[in-house]
């Protein structure tokens, strides 16, 4: 896989490194899991959070912008439980209250749907983008900081809502020129409410649980009894969404597990006309990462991209309000594109006339000016990566 | 990339010919390169124009599937526990490399030691992780010494007390002084899925389970 920023000149050029010095570290040096974007990349990014904020708005998203640091208190109710040990902490000086930088932006469009905005009329459609901080970086996605963007849509129990947020989310991910995308819906408290259905203690089902998540058949064979006879078909479930709904529907599952079961079918049946393109799959024994959420899950996956673009799925706000949503993880959206093609840029020499480099920035070029008079002008072209150059009162064409 | 072959890790050393047993039964069977020791090859085809075999070190087996470098691959339960990667799915025991992870200690420390009034222990182990968090479980603070290798020599060179590593027959163990005291877990080799490959790929990646599931039930009967 090419790295992000391999299409740069610089990655063929040579680079020597300065000599060690072992007792100052590098002023390049960042803490692990943080990095500096560097162009075309950083660029391309901010475009990226543009498409997927103006694909929602298309849909009456509307967008807010919570602070980077919350009370923790706020910051950790709830679904955000989940994150006590993802989040770094401060003091505040005024309050001397603990604070929490954002691990996650879904908890505080949550905060806002449930108490700023909980008078307007629902169902209540946000959307938001910014970096959030964890205090490790995933096996997978090292990144301590990353930009979230997501929307929620708060105030409605309707199958059309999960609908609609996993359609809007597979349209902003296809148009950004996504390949191969898959959504994987789950649904997490599935599994647990047969547990509880079949009597078995928190531990067993919480073994059974782990064993599902991990599709692993052989350690459920070998728990045997009743427990392995429910869920070995459950397991052998996860795949695509049509056979696997096929397998689920032929058990005899009851009650509020059934509703969860039939959930799933219909939105299988909803998307596979509002979004054919996208492949469906089921996975019933997944929980993993949605240890807070109720109903319908789903995970966004692209064909030959590592790890998830993002995640989304039911959950209900603080005030048991019914909400469901999605987060799309910017950094997994940047490896699944490839780098921008170069920018068209037209180098003005020194003494290129001010309305002359007005017209062409009008004209839609990007102007790089030149500064001082240069004997070499095509030369200082081509050291600026400038594609033309402004000679004899026109765009040329570097060679 | 962006390649449609579904690549598989196997590991490399003494498991390798029950694996390729096992590959063979499920219609796997690699270019000849692939057993010529000469060959500087990393990566082969198979009679199967879809699946490619790379050969690793078995640790390394769990880490080219989490990362999504290879889909399939057979890695013992030992390292999945080691690195608890939540991107490899173990659908399948291939009931192959049996062994078990244990606690051993010079036998003449036995009798003296009472493991209830431990507060800290110095481990030799591969394991630091599946140590750590074994010992952490009942309160105790182990401190791992990471090996590679001849883990039984740590004790009778003074490296430390006590070691965890794999056990087959224990004959290792014996020759070196150490007994047995505590069983962490039975290990076998899985076989392997990345959890991405098998959400965009369900019908190939499922096809492939589904044939070495077979496999496993005609070895069964």
């Amino acid at each position: 896989m090419p790295d992000p920023g391999a299409g740069d000149k610089a990655a063929v050029r040579r680079y020597t490194p300065p000599a060690m010095n072992d007792d100052e570290p590098s002023l390049a040096l960042l803490p692990a899991g943080l990095t500096d974007q560097l162009p075309p990349r950083a660029a391309q990014e901010a475009m990226v959070i543009h498409h997927l904020m103006a694909t929602c708005a298309g849909y009456g998203y509307e967008r807010v912008k919570p602070p980077l640091v919350e009370f923790e208190d706020s910051l950790l109710a709830g679904p955000g439980q989940s994150l006590a040990r993802q989040t770094f902490r401060l003091m505040d000086p005024q309050s001397q209250r603990m604070m929490g930088v954002r691990a996650d932006m879904t908890v505080q469009v949550a905060r806002i749907a449930g108490t700023r905005l909980g008078s307007v009329p629902r169902p209540l459609r946000l959307s938001y983008a910014g970096s959030v901080l964890r205090v490790s970086g995933s096996q997978l996605r090292n990144d301590r900081q990353f930009t979230q963007a997501g929307f929620e849509l708060i105030g409605t129990e309707a199958l059309a809502g999960d609908a609609e947020v996993v359609q809007v989310a597979a349209e902003a991910l296809t148009s950004l020129g996504i390949k191969d995308l898959s959504i994987d819906l789950t649904m997490p408290t599935f599994v647990p409410t047969i547990c509880r259905g079949l009597g078995l203690s928190a531990d067993e089902s919480e073994k059974i649980r782990d064993l599902l998540d991990r599709k692993d058949a052989a350690g459920l064979e070998a728990i045997g009894g009743i427990a392995a006879k429910t869920f070995a078909p459950i397991l052998a479930a996860a795949g695509e969404a049509d056979t696997g709904l096929e397998k689920l529907s032929a058990l005899s599952i009851s009650g509020e597990a059934e509703l969860l079961r039939a959930g799933v079918a219909s939105l299988t049946e909803i998307l596979k006309t509002r979004i054919p393109g996208v492949a469906l799959t089921i996975d019933p024994g997944e929980y993993r990462g949605f240890e807070y959420e109720s109903g319908t899950c789903f995970t966004l996956f692209a064909k030959d991209v590592r790890g998830e673009l993002g995640r989304g799925g039911r959950y209900r706000l603080q005030n048991g309000e019914p909400a469901v949503g999605v987060s799309i993880y910017l950094d997994s959206i940047m490896r699944a594109l490839p780098a921008p093609a170069p920018e068209q840029k037209i180098y003005l020499p020194a003494d290129t006339p001010i309305d002359a480099a007005a017209r062409l920035r009008e004209e839609g070029w990007r102007t790089v000016q030149g500064m001082e008079p240069d004997s070499d002008s095509q030369a200082s072209a081509k050291a600026l990566s400038c594609t033309h150059i402004f000679s004899k009162g026109e765009a040329r064409l570097l060679d | 990339m962006a390649d449609s072959k579904i690549i598989m890790a196997v590991p490399k050393g003494r498991i390798l010919i029950e694996v390729m047993e096992f590959l063979r039964a499920a219609g796997i069977v690699p270019e000849p390169d692939f057993n010529d020791p000469a060959s500087r090859k990393l990566r082969f085809t198979t009679n199967v124009d879809q699946v490619d075999l790379v050969r690793v070190r078995s640790f390394d087996v769990a880490t080219f599937v989490a990362f999504g470098a290879a889909q399939l691959g057979v890695a013992g339960s030992d390292v999945l526990m080691e690195f608890d990667y939540p991107e490899v799915y173990a659908p399948i025991d291939l009931g192959i490399g049996k062994c078990r992870l244990m606690v051993a200690e010079p036998s003449e420390m036995v009798d003296e030691d009472d493991p209830r009034q431990w507060s800290h222990v110095r481990v030799a182990t591969k394991y630091p992780n599946v140590t750590r968090r074994h010992f952490a479980a009942r309160g105790v603070q182990a401190e791992c010494i990471k090996l590679n290798g001849s883990i039984e020599l740590a004790p009778r060179l003074g490296l430390c007390r006590r070691v965890v590593d794999l056990v087959q027959t224990g004959d290792t163990l014996r020759a070196n002084g150490l007994v047995e005291i505590e069983t962490i877990a039975e290990i076998s080799s899985r076989l392997v899925v990345n959890r991405a490959a098998l959400k965009t790929r369900p019908k190939e990646i499922g096809a492939w389970l589904e044939t070495f599931q077979k496999v496993m039930r005609g070895a069964a009967a």
